[in-house]
């Protein structure tokens, strides 16, 4: 059985198509990033997977149950993590660990206090009096403590300066590592999860552009940076092409062939080139390569 | 489950249930104070005459206090939820949705009852002091309606804040603004006597129209706007 199973999925607002027939799974024990830019549906689609919106058409299956009508068996087995680590703000630090520590059976405080001892706050802080990244350590710890199988963040990064960035991520990565937890996680910033997730998927308007392990990804997907001999010849969008951005003679090239099929396809089009170059990428380069900038 | 969302609400209302006993409670002091002024210093004759046969009612400055006490406990318990949608959260505990729902406003009702229970006792207690049963029987039947408001305007606020969009809020307390205002019409003593029980079945009723709300949001009516 799959931790998460999305099955035809298409949603539309109003007469706005988000997607359409939009198909993924992840695999237990596996960190999967959901990549898109803003408006490509990765709310969309964590919101229909937490039970927060009516897919139009589709389901979305989680350990196998429609994710429209969770049981709380199943409730207690998905750590969910809001974008902006909402939480029950008007409580202190103890009282949201004795709140949710009488909500869940595995409960396991060691974790949240672990992460909170590296944190400058008062017993009886109130979160709302938290900077973003405190509050940030106090969402994961809890969901640390609620000892999940799957971990659902949204947005996780929003609003975290880069040390507390890291010290999630690497936190994380190394918790859900070591008791084989699978994770679900969306991130405006592309440069963390590149530390972070196993696998990809990467959703533009209307569909997906790539699901895959992210050293398969990173392996296959390239980019080449080619000078033109003639800057007025058009060059072609299609055929090994997945984006192409040029500025005059100035071409860059970005596809899954490799550098050999390149110069064949140059050549078989009839487009003339002075030199051509492979360019290491790290994931956010790999990233706007495949999307574009726009 | 049940403790420790309880625990999350009485956080929640726990500073606003305190302000409403001691304004309530002031109020009632307040009231028998005047009525002690009226009795002793005043013509006592006159001033029961004002009560018995011209039907004054001495405990009228409480009229709103349960509606405020109703209003302001809802708003302590849902504000907190619809802020940033934490209701998410409460949504995705292990519990039935409906039931965690039922549970939050069992609770906020449970609590405002006993708070009515202790205006209730303290009017009781200093109505004994200075007049008969029947003119307190009288006067507990005319007050009825604006603690059983109360207890509506209290319901109707979770259907209210938990709406996911404003141009529904806007009508839903609209019509609520109708409805609890029924509950205050101003009226000679007894007048609603016989339409109590109508009062009590309607106000009990509002209880689970939160729950048409929580559907909505989680229908994620707010993402169709």
């Amino acid at each position: 059985m799959y931790a998460i199973e999305c099955n035809n999925l298409t949603h539309y607002y109003g007469k706005k198509l988000v997607y359409e027939n939009l198909n993924f799974k992840v695999e237990e024990g596996k960190i999967l990033g959901l990549l898109g830019k803003n408006g490509a549906g990765k709310s969309t689609t964590i919101n229909i997977m937490n039970g927060f919106l009516h897919p139009y058409a589709g389901e979305c299956l989680i350990y196998g149950e429609d994710s429209q009508h969770l049981t709380p068996a199943t409730k207690e087995k998905i750590g969910f993590l809001i974008e902006g680590h909402v939480q029950y703000a008007f409580m202190n630090v103890h009282q949201i660990e004795k709140f949710y520590s009488g909500c869940y059976k595995r409960w396991n405080s060691e974790p949240y206090w672990e992460l909170l001892s590296k944190l400058q706050v008062t017993p009886n802080q109130k979160i709302s009096r938290m900077s973003c990244g405190q509050r940030s350590q106090v969402a994961l710890g809890l969901i640390l403590a609620q000892d999940p199988q799957l971990l659902v963040l949204d947005d996780f990064s929003m609003g975290l300066d880069p040390g507390y960035r890291r010290l999630f991520i690497d936190y994380l990565r190394e918790y859900a590592k070591a008791n084989n937890k699978t994770v679900f996680v969306t991130s405006h910033i592309i440069q963390d999860m590149e530390r972070l997730i196993d696998d990809l998927l990467i959703m533009d308007y209307n569909r997906i552009l790539a699901q895959q392990p992210v050293d398969e990804f990173m392996t296959k997907f390239r980019q080449y940076n080619i000078i033109l001999d003639n800057p007025d010849i058009p060059f072609p969008k299609n055929g090994l092409s997945v984006n192409v951005e040029q500025i005059r003679a100035k071409v860059s090239f970005y596809t899954y062939a490799e550098r050999k099929e390149v110069e064949g396809y140059l050549n078989r089009e009839g487009i003339p080139f002075k030199s051509i170059e492979e360019i290491n990428m790290n994931l956010e380069d790999a990233f706007i390569g495949l999307t574009g900038k726009y | 489950m049940y403790k420790a969302i309880f625990y999350k609400e009485w956080l929640k209302i726990r500073w606003a249930l305190m302000i409403f006993l001691l304004l309530g409670v002031f109020a009632l002091v307040n009231i028998f104070l005047n009525v002690r002024y009226g009795v002793r210093f005043m013509d006592a004759h006159d001033y029961w005459y004002r009560i018995i046969i011209q039907g004054s009612n001495y405990a009228a400055s409480l009229k709103y206090i349960p509606l405020f006490a109703g209003l302001g406990l809802a708003i302590a318990q849902y504000f907190p939820e619809v802020l940033n949608q934490r209701i998410k959260l409460t949504f995705h505990l292990p519990i039935r949705e409906n039931k965690v729902l039922l549970m939050q406003q069992g609770f906020g009702l449970a609590a405002l009852i006993v708070l009515f229970l202790i205006y209730l006792a303290v009017f009781f207690i200093g109505s004994a002091i200075f007049f008969p049963s029947e003119v307190i029987n009288m006067i507990l039947v005319t007050i009825m309606p604006w603690f059983l408001g109360g207890l509506a305007a209290y319901s109707l606020v979770g259907l209210i804040m938990l709406e996911p969009l404003w141009l529904y809020r806007v009508l839903y307390a609209v019509i609520a603004y109708g409805f609890v205002s029924r509950f205050y019409i101003q009226a000679v003593p007894m007048a609603y006597s016989n339409m109590l029980w109508f009062f009590s079945l309607t106000a009990v009723l509002t209880v689970i129209l939160v729950l048409f709300s929580g559907y909505r949001f989680r229908k994620g009516e707010m993402h169709h706007g």
